[in-house]
C-alpha cells in the first residue's frame, strides 16, 4: 500500500485493571484493545516493505507484521473480515498468537526493531497480535479458518514424535501438521503447555486461552499423550522405531537452587514448585482444589527475571508482603519492562545488590530470615553485557517466613541420559545448524538447546526444526526409493 | 488418557487395592519405580507404587493407605469401571538388581506394598530374602503373596488400643520395629537391610542397623509434586549433597541420608493436610444431610 502516513509518536494505550482490584485475584491484568483502539494503533504502522521491515526480522518466527496490521486498517468498516484476513497472515507463521501476543518480550524483539520506536513509542505489535487472536476466538472467525487449514493437514507425509508439549514442541507440531505430517506429542505432566501451563500465571495468560490454543492443535490432527515421561515411559530409541523423526522440546525445567546453608528449610520454594502449585494445581483455590501451598506474611523472592516477577506477583495475590532481592542493580533486571511495572504498581518491594549467603531457620525448621551480602557493581561487564559485581563484606539480614528462589533453570536430566545423545557441559543438547542432535533423525530446540530463554525463541526453533524434519524425511524417502 | 479401574477392593483396614489399566506403565515399570496419580479434576498429584503388573494385559495394581483427603476420596468415590484421570510413569530409578546374599527387607505399615516387587525380584535373582512387616494387626496385607515370593515372611503385628491416635500408633510401630530388627540382627548374619516406611520409623531402624555395620538401603518418601525433577520439593541431603528423590532416588544409602531433615520436611503440610481432610469430611456430612 502506497499510503503515506503521518508518524504518530504516542501509542494507543490498552486498558488495564487497577492494581488495587487486580491483586485480589488471578484474573488477567491487561484487558487488550477493542477493535476501534486496535485500528487506531494499527494506523501508526508505517508499512515498511516486507523485504526490509525490521519488525519481521526482529520476530523469531518472522510473522508478516505490516501485512497483518494493514488488514485491520484496510477493512476498518468490516471488523470480522479485517480480523479474518489478519489472522490468516499470522497463522502462516505462528499458530499460537493469543499466547505470544501476551508473553513475548516484544521490546527485545519485533517492537524493539520497529522504526517508529526510534522517534516515539514502537507500534504495539504484541497487543495487536493478541487482539486479532482474541477477537477471532470470541467471534467464531477462528473456526472458519480452522476448517480451511484442516484440509491441508492430511497426516499422509509421515509420522513425527515430539517430546514435550511446551512452546517449542507445540509450534513444531503445528507446523508439521500444516505440512501434512501425522504428529504425536509426548508430555510428562497431566496438562500440555509446558511453561505456559505451569509457569506463567493466569493474570498474564488465562488458562482458558491456552486450552483453546491446544484444542486448535487437536483440530489440526495433532495427538497429545500426557503422563508420558520420555526416557522412562518410552525411550528415544523406541520412538525412532515407530516414527520417521523425533523432536525434543523438553525445555529447561530443573531449578537451580542456591548452594548455601539452610536450603532445605521449610517454606523455601523453587519458583518452579511455587508456580506449579499455583498455576497448574490451582493451590490458590485450596481447599476447593486439593493441592496445598504454605505461604507466610513476608515473602522474599530471589532473582529478577520474568519467573521472579511471576512468583512475586502470585505470592502477593496469596496475601503476602513481597520483596524481590536481586544481586545486581535495577537496570540489570532481565524481566520484561511491563512485568516490572506491573509488579511495582501492585506493591512488590525491590532490594538491589543483595546476594544471599545463608537462610536462617526457626525452632520448627522453617525459614525466618535471609542473610545477604551487599554487593557493589564494577565497570567491567560479563558475556551477557551485565555489570560484574563484587562483595563488600557488609551483611544485612531480612526477615522472611517464605522464600522463593528464581535464579534460573537448567535442562532436565531424564532426557539427557539417552545413550548417544550428546550434551554440552551445561546440560543443553548439542545440535547442528539444522537443529539435528548427535542421533540422526532426532532434532531439538527451545530451552533444551539454549538453556533458559524465551517462549518465542523456543517457538522459532520449533518452526525451524519442522522445516529441517520435513527435509530430512524427504531425503530419507528419496534415498530409499533410489 | 483413560486409565480404567478394572477392579477395586478393601484388603484390610484403610488399605485399598486397585487394578488399573495403564499399558504405558505396565510395559516398562521395574521394581523400585513408582507412578504419579491424579484422580479428580480438582485433585492433587500423589506418588504411588505399582505392586504387581502384567506387561501383556497392560495393567498395574496399586494399594493406597487411606490417610488423608485424596486417598479417602479415592476409596469412597471410585468404583470399578471408573477412570483415573492421570497415571504418569514409571518414575524414579529401579532398585539395584544384584546378588547381595541374605537380605532383610522391612516394610512399616503400607510401606510393605513398596517392598513387595523389590523383594520378589531380589529373591528371583538368587538372593535369600526375609521380609518383615511391622503393622497394626487390622492392617496386615499381602501375607500370602509374600509367603509365596520370598524365603521367609515375618509379620510383627500389634493390636490397636482404644483411644490411640496417629502418635501412639507411630510410637508402638517404632518400638516393635526396633525390637524385632534387633532380635533378627542379633541372631543371624545379614548382607543387606532394606526399609520402606515413614521417615521416623526408617531412622529408628537405621540407628539399630548402624550398630551392626550392615549395609542399608532405604526408599525415601519426601513430598512430591511433578516427580520428574522440575520442582525440587522432594530434595533430600544425601552424603552432604542435595538430591531430588524423584529422579536420583527413591532408593538411597541409609548411611548417607540426613534423616532429621527428611522427617522435618515430610511434616511441612500437616496442618493443611488436616484442613483438606476436614473440608472433605464436612462436604460428606453436608451431602449426607441432603439425602
Amino acid at each position: 500500500m502506497a499510503v503515506r502516513r503521518k508518524l504518530i509518536k504516542e501509542r494507543v494505550p490498552t486498558p488495564e485493571r487497577p492494581p488495587k482490584e487486580r491483586v485480589k485475584d488471578f484474573k488477567e491484568v491487561n484487558l487488550g484493545y477493542t477493535f476501534e483502539l486496535a485500528v487506531k494503533e494499527a494506523e501508526r504502522c508505517l508499512q515498511c516493505p516486507y523485504e526490509y521491515a525490521p519488525c519481521i526480522k526482529g520476530c523469531p518466527v518472522h510473522i508478516n507484521i505490516p501485512g497483518f496490521i494493514s488488514k485491520l486498517v484496510e477493512y476498518r468498516d468490516n471488523p470480522d473480515k479485517a480480523v479474518r484476513e489478519a489472522l490468516r497472515i499470522i497463522w502462516n507463521d505462528n499458530t499460537l498468537p493469543a499466547v505470544t501476543g501476551r508473553v513475548c518480550p516484544q521490546e527485545d524483539q519485533c517492537e524493539g526493531a520497529c522504526v517508529v520506536g526510534k522517534v516515539g513509542d514502537a507500534v504495539d505489535i504484541g497487543k495487536l497480535e493478541r487482539f486479532v487472536a482474541d477477537y477471532a476466538r470470541k467471534n467464531g472467525i477462528e473456526e472458519e479458518l480452522l476448517c480451511e487449514f484442516e484440509e491441508e493437514c492430511t497426516g499422509e507425509l509421515g509420522k513425527v514424535a515430539i517430546v514435550g508439549a511446551g512452546p517449542a514442541g507445540l509450534t513444531c507440531a503445528g507446523e508439521l501438521a500444516k505440512m501434512g505430517y501425522k504428529v504425536t506429542i509426548f508430555e510428562a505432566l497431566h496438562k500440555p503447555g509446558g511453561v505456559l501451563a505451569y509457569g506463567i500465571p493466569e493474570f498474564r495468560l488465562p488458562k482458558e486461552i491456552l486450552d483453546h490454543e491446544l484444542a486448535k492443535l487437536n483440530r489440526l490432527g495433532v495427538e497429545i499423550k500426557t503422563d508420558h515421561v520420555v526416557g522412562r515411559t518410552v525411550t528415544i530409541e523406541e520412538l525412532l522405531q515407530e516414527y520417521d523423526a523425533v523432536f525434543i522440546g523438553t525445555g529447561a525445567g530443573t531449578p537451580k537452587l542456591l548452594n548455601i546453608p539452610g536450603i532445605l528449610l521449610g517454606r523455601i520454594y523453587s519458583a518452579n514448585e511455587f508456580l506449579t502449585r499455583v498455576n497448574l494445581m490451582k493451590a490458590y483455590e485450596f481447599p476447593e482444589y486439593d493441592t496445598p501451598i504454605a505461604i507466610g506474611k513476608k515473602t522474599i523472592v530471589i532473582g529478577a527475571g520474568n519467573t521472579a516477577m511471576d512468583a512475586a506477583r502470585s505470592a502477593l495475590r496469596l496475601g503476602s508482603e513481597v520483596t524481590i532481592a536481586y544481586r545486581r542493580g535495577r537496570e540489570d533486571m532481565t524481566a520484561r519492562i511491563e512485568e516490572i511495572k506491573h509488579a511495582e504498581e501492585e506493591g512488590v518491594q525491590f532490594e538491589f545488590f543483595l546476594q544471599p549467603v545463608e537462610f536462617i531457620g526457626d525452632e520448627n525448621g522453617r525459614v525466618k530470615a535471609v542473610k545477604f551480602e551487599r554487593m557493589r557493581p564494577l565497570e567491567e561487564r560479563d558475556k551477557r553485557g551485565k555489570r560484574k559485581i563484587v562483595g563488600t563484606g557488609e551483611y544485612v539480614t531480612l526477615e522472611a517466613d517464605t522464600v522463593i528462589i528464581a535464579i534460573g533453570l537448567e535442562p532436565n536430566r531424564i532426557i539427557t541420559e539417552t545413550p548417544g545423545l550428546k550434551t554440552n557441559p551445561n546440560g543443553t543438547l548439542v545440535v547442528d545448524e539444522n537443529l539435528m542432535t548427535s542421533i540422526p533423525g532426532v532434532f531439538a530446540g527451545g530451552d533444551a538447546i539454549r538453556g533458559e530463554a524465551t517462549v518465542i525463541l523456543a517457538m522459532g526453533d520449533g518452526k525451524k526444526a519442522a522445516k529441517a524434519i520435513c527435509d530430512y524425511i524427504e531425503k530419507k524417502r528419496a534415498k530409499a526409493n533410489a | 488418557m483413560p486409565y480404567k479401574i478394572l477392579d477395586k477392593k478393601e484388603l484390610a483396614m484403610n488399605e485399598v487395592w486397585y487394578k488399573i489399566h495403564a499399558p504405558h506403565v505396565a510395559r516398562k515399570v521395574r521394581p523400585g519405580q513408582f507412578v504419579v496419580v491424579r484422580a479428580f479434576p480438582n485433585g492433587e498429584r500423589i506418588p504411588l507404587t505399582p505392586v504387581t503388573w502384567d506387561r501383556e494385559e497392560g495393567w498395574i495394581t496399586l494399594i493406597t493407605f487411606v490417610r488423608g483427603k485424596t486417598t479417602m476420596r479415592m476409596a469412597n468415590e471410585l468404583k470399578p469401571g471408573d477412570e483415573l484421570l492421570n497415571v504418569a510413569g514409571p518414575l524414579g530409578n529401579p532398585a539395584p538388581m544384584k546378588k547381595f546374599g541374605k537380605i532383610l527387607a522391612i516394610g512399616l505399615i503400607t510401606g510393605m506394598v513398596e517392598v513387595f516387587p523389590i523383594a520378589r525380584a531380589w529373591q528371583e535373582i538368587g538372593n535369600e530374602v526375609t521380609t518383615l512387616h511391622v503393622t497394626p494387626n487390622p492392617m496386615v496385607i499381602l501375607r500370602e503373596e509374600f509367603e509365596n515370593a520370598v524365603s521367609r515372611h515375618i509379620v510383627e503385628g500389634f493390636d490397636l488400643q482404644p483411644g490411640w491416635g496417629m502418635n501412639e500408633i507411630a510410637q508402638e510401630l517404632v518400638k516393635r520395629a526396633v525390637a524385632k530388627v534387633k532380635e533378627l540382627l542379633e541372631s543371624e548374619h545379614w548382607d543387606l537391610v532394606f526399609i520402606v516406611g515413614p521417615a521416623g520409623g526408617q531412622k529408628a531402624v537405621f540407628n539399630v542397623v548402624k550398630e551392626y555395620g550392615i549395609p542399608m538401603e532405604a526408599d525415601l518418601h519426601p513430598i512430591m509434586v511433578d516427580a520428574t525433577g522440575m520442582c525440587g520439593v522432594c530434595r533430600v541431603t544425601v552424603g552432604g549433597e542435595v538430591k531430588f528423590a524423584c529422579i536420583d532416588g527413591p532408593g538411597f544409602d541409609a548411611y548417607k541420608v540426613d534423616w532429621d531433615e527428611l522427617i522435618h520436611r515430610t511434616g511441612f503440610y500437616a496442618p493443611l493436610e488436616r484442613l483438606a481432610l476436614e473440608h472433605y469430611l464436612k462436604t460428606l456430612q453436608a451431602q449426607g444431610g441432603e439425602q
